[in-house]
């Protein structure tokens, strides 16, 4: 729940872009006879919105209302004072006060829609209950639709944009890295290296997952507390900026770095050039161990990143090339476990 | 984590939902309402959904959308039942369907999926997030004891803040600082908000790339997390000698947190609370500036949350010992900006011990 550097950069994400990604979106809305799309956003579910408009909640939850003409209209619960500080921060036609956000939206609609006309609501399962009881109760079931699918195919691959931030999150990560002590002992210190070095690198949010000794277990835990460092080790950080999400993943070693974990960074290297149609048939190669588990993951809804492909599940959506998607693997090595994540570009 | 809060908060929860008559408990959380299960499970989600089903007499089962999380909670939690599937909202309906339960309660209503409600489930959503805010606020003494470790936590966090806080610094640079420092301290989890500048700041926000200027309050509240429980301390500083202006609007501020922090006690009300501190600024001509147009809150409860039940004038929790909240007037004065100040206390059997061990004084900082 933490935040980092939070703000708008026009010569990182100019209007322009945001604007054709919802014109996009209304072409899609046009198509299928749609008055308005609700996306919901909040600390959890922030992608779809913030794809839209730039707006990240640090705090509480709102709707963006995506009408066919013009700007998102943000419905927000975040109080009035905030206000100014959302349109600083994102590109909206309007922000307006719904501390009952899902009654609020229902006479926003009633308003702003025609009778009888279909409304899309992306990520509409996963809406909270809190917010869609009062849209599912006054609006008829025949015209509250889930748009989730139809988000998600105009989602990727991205623009060059997106693109840029993606790799700009990668080289926070991956300079972070670089900033891990050379002589910890524990990982609380390492930890705190690259939360110093990403936050100061202007990440947005940072989450790290830490396998203390890989001897041991490949698992990668949440640290509450601390823990020695056993001789090798991984590290995954996941890493927001301007709201795009990476994972970055290394395996470490305090002292001799495994010979295994040469050929493993081959392998992963080759495997992170996947096709769309090698996704499909779920190869990734001949691994140079055992595999224990395999994910592809990318931006396709209200997630930062949702696991599209993994170890004996067919892709669950058909990428299309070009999307900048996130690989992470752990192998059983002759020698040890072993554990990456990284950018793998379609 | 701690496996003997653990194992005290699920024999509450078990006891709760037998006298509830609950034969399952569907629980839903994400990475912004993780309290409730937490609570029960010992679980927090770090992204995605998690849907966790809850019966008396079997391992529980928790549902997630990611292998790695799944990996990760069945590491830290091996008594339960994790999978993971893409399709998690699906199956998490199935195992509801094929549990024959009787009685099924789903909580809560901020983070359970319309998938899982909004059939003959919803209905139990109300009582059954009620059920479970119950335990949550009503903390026993271990719980409590967390919240005052925590409280240690935030109070050397601000140190850290403090020190940061230097002329030419960028706000983001200071949240840098504060958290490379929680992390350091094997602290994974903080929520923090700040302010910088003068009488054109109107509230906390996320931080900026704004550098910090002599004369500038510099407001925060730092969250941090031990055990899964917060606690809360709300600071204001000021880059050099502060004017008299800001001494003189500071020192209301003051007022009203010991007002507010005199008014907890064991059978009083969150809005009394409130109300102790509203009165203190209306004494002062200050009385627009306590409404919802500058302020959110005057407190709140904490605990598995950062932001449990509000304190305001309108609001009837009546306080117990053992509670745990935050008294903070935060608001803005028309003459100088932004303030805030806020102590957490632990509500005991005569009023309550702040926990909070920071000087109020506001603090100035060499330039």
């Amino acid at each position: 729940m933490r935040r980092g550097l939070m703000s708008w950069s026009l010569e990182e994400m100019p209007v322009a872009a945001l604007d054709k990604r919802v014109a996009r979106l209304q072409a899609a809305m046009h198509a299928k006879n749609m008055g308005a799309v609700l996306v919901y956003t909040s600390f959890a579910q922030p992608s779809a919105v913030h794809w839209l408009t730039n707006f990240t909640p640090y705090w509480s939850e709102a709707l963006a209302v995506v009408l066919p003409e013009g700007a998102p209209i943000l419905l927000a619960s975040l109080t009035k004072r905030v206000h100014l500080w959302i349109k600083e921060v994102s590109h909206l036609a309007d922000v307006v006060m719904a501390p009952r956000l899902g009654a609020d939206a229902v006479t926003f609609l009633a308003d702003k829609t025609a009778p009888g006309q279909r409304i899309g609501i992306v990520g509409m399962d996963s809406l909270p209950w809190s917010v869609a009881q009062p849209l599912f109760s006054a609006i008829p079931a025949d015209r509250l639709v889930d748009a989730s699918a139809m988000f998600a195919a105009l989602r990727q691959p991205g623009d060059s944009y997106e693109h840029a931030l993606f790799d700009k999150a990668a080289n926070i990560a991956a300079n972070a890295f670089k900033a891990v002590p050379a002589q910890a002992k524990k990982v609380s210190e390492i930890t705190a290296a690259i939360e110093a070095s990403a936050r100061m690198a202007g990440a947005e949010e940072l989450l790290l997952r830490f396998a203390p000794d890989l001897g041991k277990s490949v698992v990668l835990q949440r640290m509450e507390g601390d823990a020695s460092l056993g001789a090798t080790w991984a590290v995954e950080a996941s890493v927001a900026y301007k709201g795009v999400w990476v994972r970055l993943g290394r395996s470490m070693a305090s002292g001799v770095t495994p010979t295994s974990w040469s050929a493993a960074n081959q392998w992963f290297d080759k495997a992170s050039k996947i096709s769309g149609a090698a996704l499909n048939g779920a190869s990734y190669g001949e691994a140079p161990g055992k595999l224990l588990s395999v994910s592809l993951e990318a931006s396709i809804g209200i997630h930062p990143l949702s696991v599209i492909a993994a170890k004996d599940i067919p892709p669950v959506f058909a990428l299309p090339e070009g999307t900048h998607a996130v690989l992470s693997a752990q192998l059983a090595l002759a020698d040890g476990h072993w554990y990456r994540a990284g950018p793998s570009v379609l | 984590m701690s496996a003997p809060l653990r194992d005290e908060r699920a024999a509450k929860l078990k006891s709760a939902m037998k006298d509830a008559g609950i034969d399952l408990l569907v629980l839903a959380a994400n990475a912004w309402r993780v309290d409730y299960l937490r609570y029960a499970l010992d679980v927090i989600p770090m992204e995605g959904e998690a849907i966790a089903l809850i019966a008396a007499d079997q391992a529980a089962q928790l549902f997630v959308d990611n292998p790695m999380e799944a990996q990760r909670i069945q590491l830290e939690q091996p008594g339960l039942r994790v999978s993971w599937s893409p399709t998690v909202l699906a199956d998490a309906e199935r195992a509801i369907a094929a549990s024959n339960a009787k009685n099924i309660g789903i909580a809560p209503g901020a983070a359970m999926p319309s998938r899982l409600a909004k059939g003959a489930l919803g209905a139990s959503i109300a009582a059954t997030t009620a059920l479970m805010d119950r335990l949550m606020v009503n903390k026993t003494e271990g719980e409590a004891d967390a919240v005052e470790r925590a409280t240690a936590m935030a109070d050397a966090g601000y140190d850290i803040f403090r020190k940061a806080a230097r002329v030419g610094r960028r706000e983001y640079e200071l949240v840098a600082d504060t958290e490379a420092w929680f992390r350091s301290q094997g602290c994974p989890e903080n929520f923090m908000i700040l302010g910088s500048g003068g009488r054109e700041v109107r509230g906390m926000h996320p931080p900026g790339d704004r550098k910090l200027v002599a004369g500038d309050l510099v407001t925060t509240e730092l969250t941090p997390c031990v055990d899964g429980y917060y606690a809360q301390i709300c600071r204001t500083l000021v880059l050099g000698q502060p004017s008299q202006a800001q001494l003189d609007a500071y020192a209301v501020y003051r007022e009203a947190l010991e007002a507010g922090i005199a008014a907890v006690r064991p059978g009083a009300t969150h809005g009394q609370v409130a109300l102790a501190q509203n009165e203190v600024f209306r004494r002062h001509g200050l009385g627009d500036y306590v409404t919802s147009e500058y302020t959110r809150v005057r407190g709140h409860g904490l605990g598995l949350f950062v932001d449990g039940p509000h304190v305001l004038e309108d609001v009837k929790q009546v306080l117990a010992p053992g509670m745990t909240l935050i008294v903070h007037p935060n608001t803005y004065h028309p003459e100088v900006g932004y303030i805030v100040l806020g102590d957490t206390v632990r509500v005991t059997e005569d009023g309550c011990r702040v926990l909070t061990k920071t000087p109020r004084e506001l603090i100035s900082m060499p330039v």
